[in-house]
């Protein structure tokens, strides 16, 4: 530590703190506009220039100095402040005054500190930037004629993004913050290079003319699309959700969203909400009543009783999610309740409960940053959940994690420094990870004294790094190495993405990953262990709050069959879309079809809801109270920030009535059932809604770790075919974010990637239109090519509705297609 | 006791022979004084409002009376799509004239703002555009 003065302060600060860093840590305002605290410092604007009594005679940047023993500064005297006057003169001098037609208005560095500094004229003239402006841009539009030279967009893409989409072009005068050879941008449109522009030169295009910054009601929330729970600040006005607002000190992520976070908002103010309930007559669709709508439902499922199929989405609040239990476990005595067809938690609800005895990894996200190797499975951890994806890109870059890949294909994370990628031949991912786990055990590089190390070793005799070279691809020495590297580190952490994109990713690979990390005495320490990285905002609460078959009842996929064979009498579907997301499309609209009651609740009048014989309109994220569970198990609190749209209700309400027309328990508000949770799930002991503050809390959880040998399943493969494999695209999550707008304008047709070398093969080029085909069915795609796949290898996102890839899939980690034009 | 009923029959006296205050309205106008704050308008250049729509009328505005809505028009530029003044609740303070950082608005001399129905009362921007 060391001690200095600021302005006859006594501060303490740690040895690596800047002066910047030093006043702020006392609450002494340095103005700056190349600074953010997330950024490394810059020191490009020269407006935080402070005096240091043993630097007398100029003065100094406090952004970039570090603190020294019995330093005295001062950071207002009449010097400093006519210094800084003159750097906002000279700023001034080409930024042009256009204030009243600026959405950063009100929320402008420069602004501000213009105001503050009472820079009222100019001593310098001169003609102001005549730089094209880019409107073509449907998300960020860039003004450079507004630009001040921060560097700050162009770091945060490099340092946090890792994307790398500006930098300044030309010298001097004619110096421009400008896209590889002046071009439109095309990047991940994450947004991060407009949170941090200190003056308009970028805004968001969505919200541009929408609002004055000023007039913004700014309401915290959760993301309520991927499992990374980034917390949100949303801008509203008059009802609707204009803007997501940047706030540097909201999350472990301190602000930074994802292109879904920052953009796909607007599915909550979309024209096409479902605005009332709807009931099916005679073939269509006809206006109805909530009573009339809910007495209808509550008749069929008291009729149905046991015989009723369930299922929900996991983007629904723990508190909605404990009364969907209630209501179908509960009050109607039927075990069929899943979500996420079944398998997509399975990795949780079955691989995480065998190896650990509980329904959770024991990772939390901090770990990412703390530890020394990252093993992560699959390079698509970084499209399922972005801002992990950062925890990432900040690890390797500013912590020196070693990044290890285990992937069907190559990817973004790849091509980090010092990373290395496995890339195996699809669906081998878990003999690969048995082929490490039998390195570990044959190089005696297991702690000694694990409990059924020799079942496990005699388990996996067979996954000698030999002959799992031959089935996977990759090289027995780099499994060896990748394995002895694995055992070595001294911290070592494991990141498994989940997702209805990813059906290998089940019980048997967690347990897999999980046997390396017990194997190696990584459990319970940190910066070590296994993220399991549930896809969406609330599946860890759905897997903590047992919503899945847990006394052989039906589960996700078997609901739909049982539906169509009248196993199940009712189906109630909660804000699900099997009909886009279930494996095997034509299955799931025949029996959706065939069932002889469905009820739909959901925002929008979707695929799966056509179906139904009664929909009911239910509310989005920002349209109600209630608490997430996030990836890494910590509990956050979501804020009511607009009305519901039209008569819309939330899952809350329609479970809490239907619950009580079945005769069941009336739950007053959210709060309540929060205690109830708090009391009957024993994660969740000792929470209360109102303590859980801005922060949230991380549950508690105590692993009993257990080796459990699992078996590799067989690879199908056939001459001429190519191996299909789903995922998540960067730009969506679920099937929600269709309806976001903004993940639309830069994503917006459902897509196949082939290798280069397959397309060169069967002449396919960029954007072609393109039929995939596999004994399922066919479907039409536009064509991607790209470097990062190996030969014989097809990925397809499946977030979108219009030829959707599940009319080709059948719920298996790999499908066989053939492609052509 | 009769002094100050004297000092009073005077002047009022003295009245009989002085020019009357009062107007014969509306046969006769009234002069209207420099700084007269009466109905707003906008104002118009190059055949357009001069508005841009920056909001700081409807910020500043203590009776909160002002609705603008933006619109981007097809050279990119911010124009009001919306403005509305509610004259029901306008207070005539004139602040909305001090705060616009562009000149676009002023408060015209016309005073006679009654009218039969309340919403004939809401000043779309069609009826504030300055006349010529
Ligand atoms: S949106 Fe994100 S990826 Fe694109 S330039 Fe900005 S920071 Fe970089
Ligand atoms: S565009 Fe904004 S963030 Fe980037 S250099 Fe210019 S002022 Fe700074
Ligand atoms: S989608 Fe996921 S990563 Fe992106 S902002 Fe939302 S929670 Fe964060
Ligand atoms: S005169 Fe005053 S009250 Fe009337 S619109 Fe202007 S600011 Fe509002
Ligand atoms: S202050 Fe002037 S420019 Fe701004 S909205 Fe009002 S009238 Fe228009």
């Amino acid at each position: 530590m060391v001690n200095l003065t600021i302005d006859n302060t006594q501060v303490t600060v740690a040895k690596d703190a800047t002066i910047f860093d030093a006043a702020k840590s006392v609450g002494i305002k340095i103005p700056i506009l190349c600074h953010d605290k997330k950024l490394h410092p810059f020191g490009g604007c020269r407006m935080c220039l402070v005096e240091v009594e043993q630097m007398k005679g100029r003065l100094i940047p406090a952004c970039t100095t570090p603190v020294t023993e019995g330093m005295i500064v001062r950071t207002t005297t009449d010097e400093i402040v006519k210094a800084r006057k003159l750097v906002l003169e000279l700023l001034l001098l080409k930024h042009p005054l256009d204030c009243p037609v600026c959405d950063a208005a009100g929320d402008c560095d420069l602004q501000n500190l213009t105001y503050e500094y009472k820079v009222n004229c100019n001593q310098f003239s001169d003609e102001k930037f005549n730089h094209a402006i880019d409107y073509e841009n449907p998300l960020i539009e860039r003004d450079m004629n507004r630009c001040i030279h921060c560097g700050k967009c162009a770091r945060i893409c490099d340092e946090i993004v890792s994307y790398g989409a500006y930098t300044f072009i030309n010298r001097g005068i004619e110096a421009k913050m400008g896209t590889p050879f002046d071009g439109p941008l095309s990047c991940e449109f994450c947004g991060s290079c407009i949170s941090v522009c200190p003056v308009g030169a970028l805004i968001s295009r969505p919200f541009k003319f929408k609002a004055r910054w000023w007039a913004l009601n700014k309401v915290k929330s959760v993301c309520s699309y991927c499992g990374t729970g980034c917390q949100l600040t949303l801008g509203v006005k008059d009802n609707k959700v204009l803007t997501t607002v940047y706030d540097e000190n909201q999350g472990f992520h301190n602000g930074q969203l994802c292109t879904r976070g920052r953009f796909a908002y607007q599915f909550v103010n979309s024209d096409n909400r479902l605005t009332t309930p709807l009931i099916k007559k005679n073939g269509k669709f006809v206006e109805a009543g909530w009573d009339e709508a809910l007495k209808l439902v509550s008749e069929k499922l008291g009729a149905a009783k046991g015989s009723v199929g369930a299922l929900t989405t996991a983007h629904l609040t723990n508190e909605e999610l404990f009364l969907f239990e209630k209501l179908f476990r509960g009050t109607l005595g039927s075990d069929n309740i899943d979500h996420s067809a079944g398998y997509a938690h399975a990795a949780l609800t079955e691989g995480a409960q065998k190896a650990f005895g509980t329904v959770t990894s024991p990772s939390e996200i901090a770990d990412i940053q703390k530890t020394n190797l990252l093993l992560v499975i699959k390079t698509d951890a970084y499209e399922t959940h972005p801002v992990l994806g950062f925890e990432i890109n900040l690890g390797v870059k500013r912590q020196g994690v070693s990044l290890r890949i285990v992937s069907d294909k190559k990817g973004k994370i790849s091509r980090l420094p010092g990373a290395k990628t496995s890339v195996h031949k699809p669906g081998t991912e878990i003999a690969f990870v048995n082929a490490l786990a039998n390195v570990i055990i044959a190089e005696n590089l297991a702690v000694a004294g694990v409990a059924g190390l020799d079942q496990l070793k005699a388990a996996l005799a067979d996954y000698t790094p030999e002959k799992v070279a031959a089935v996977t691809g990759v090289a027995a020495e780099e499994i060896v190495a990748l394995a002895k590297e694995y055992a070595a580190a001294e911290k070592a952490l494991i990141m498994l993405p989940i997702g209805l994109g990813y059906p290998g990713h089940d019980a048997a690979l967690a347990q897999a990953v999980a046997n390396l990390a017990i194997l190696t005495g990584r459990i319970g320490k940190e910066g070590s262990g296994l993220l399991i990285m549930g896809e969406k905002n609330n599946s860890q609460g759905a897997a903590d709050l047992g919503i899945y078959p847990k006394n052989g009842g039906l589960k996700g996929a078997a609901i739909i069959d049982g539906a169509a064979n009248g196993q199940v009498k009712a189906l109630f579907i909660a804000g699900e879309n099997p009909v886009v997301s279930y494996p095997n499309r034509k299955k799931v609209e025949a029996a959706l079809e065939k069932a002889e009651f469905v009820v739909v609740s959901d925002l929008f009048l979707t695929e799966t809801a056509q179906f139904a014989d009664v929909v009911l309109p239910a509310v989005s994220f920002a349209e109600k109270n209630g608490t997430f569970t996030s990836v890494g198990r910590r509990v956050q609190q979501i804020n009511k920030a607009v009305k519901p749209a039209g008569l819309a209700k939330s899952d809350f309400e329609i479970l809490n009535d239907l619950n009580a027309a079945l005769s069941g328990k009336r739950y007053g508000n959210v709060a309540e059932v929060f205690g109830e949770i708090a009391a009957t799930v024993p994660a969740y002991q000792g929470l209360t809604l109102s303590g859980l503050g801005d922060e949230g809390a991380v549950l508690p959880v105590a692993p009993a770790a257990k080796l459990n040998a699992v078996a590799a399943p067989a690879v199908p493969a056939a001459a001429g075919k190519l191996a299909l494999v789903t995922g998540s695209a960067l730009y969506h999550s679920g099937t929600l974010s269709r309806f976001g707008e903004g993940p639309m304008y830069v994503c917006g047709d459902a897509y196949a990637e082939l290798s280069e070398a397959d397309a060169k093969a069967l002449k396919i080029e960029e954007g072609d239109a393109i039929t995939v085909k596999s004994d399922v069915g066919s479907v039409s795609l536009k064509a991607k090519v790209g470097k990062r796949l190996p030969a014989g290898v097809v990925f397809a996102p499946y977030h979108f509705a219009d030829a959707s890839i599940n009319t080709v899939t059948d719920g298996a980690a790999v499908t066989l297609v053939t492609v052509g034009k | 006791m009769i002094m100050p009923l004297i000092k009073g029959l005077q002047i009022t006296l003295s009245h009989l022979f002085k020019k009357p205050v009062t107007l014969q309205y509306p046969d006769e106008r009234p002069q209207i004084a420099p700084g007269f704050r009466g109905l707003h308008a906008l104002k118009v250049s190059h055949e357009n409002a001069k508005c841009v729509a920056c909001y700081l009328c409807p910020t500043v505005c203590p009776a909160k009376c002002i609705t603008v809505e933006a619109g981007e028009d097809a050279n990119h530029n911010k124009f009001a799509a919306k403005y509305e003044i509610d004259m029901l609740r306008c207070i005539f303070c004139g602040y909305c004239v001090e705060a616009c950082p562009v000149d676009a608005l002023k408060m015209t001399e016309e005073f006679e703002l009654a009218n039969y129905k309340r919403a004939d009362f809401t000043f779309t921007k069609d009826r504030l555009l300055e006349k010529k």
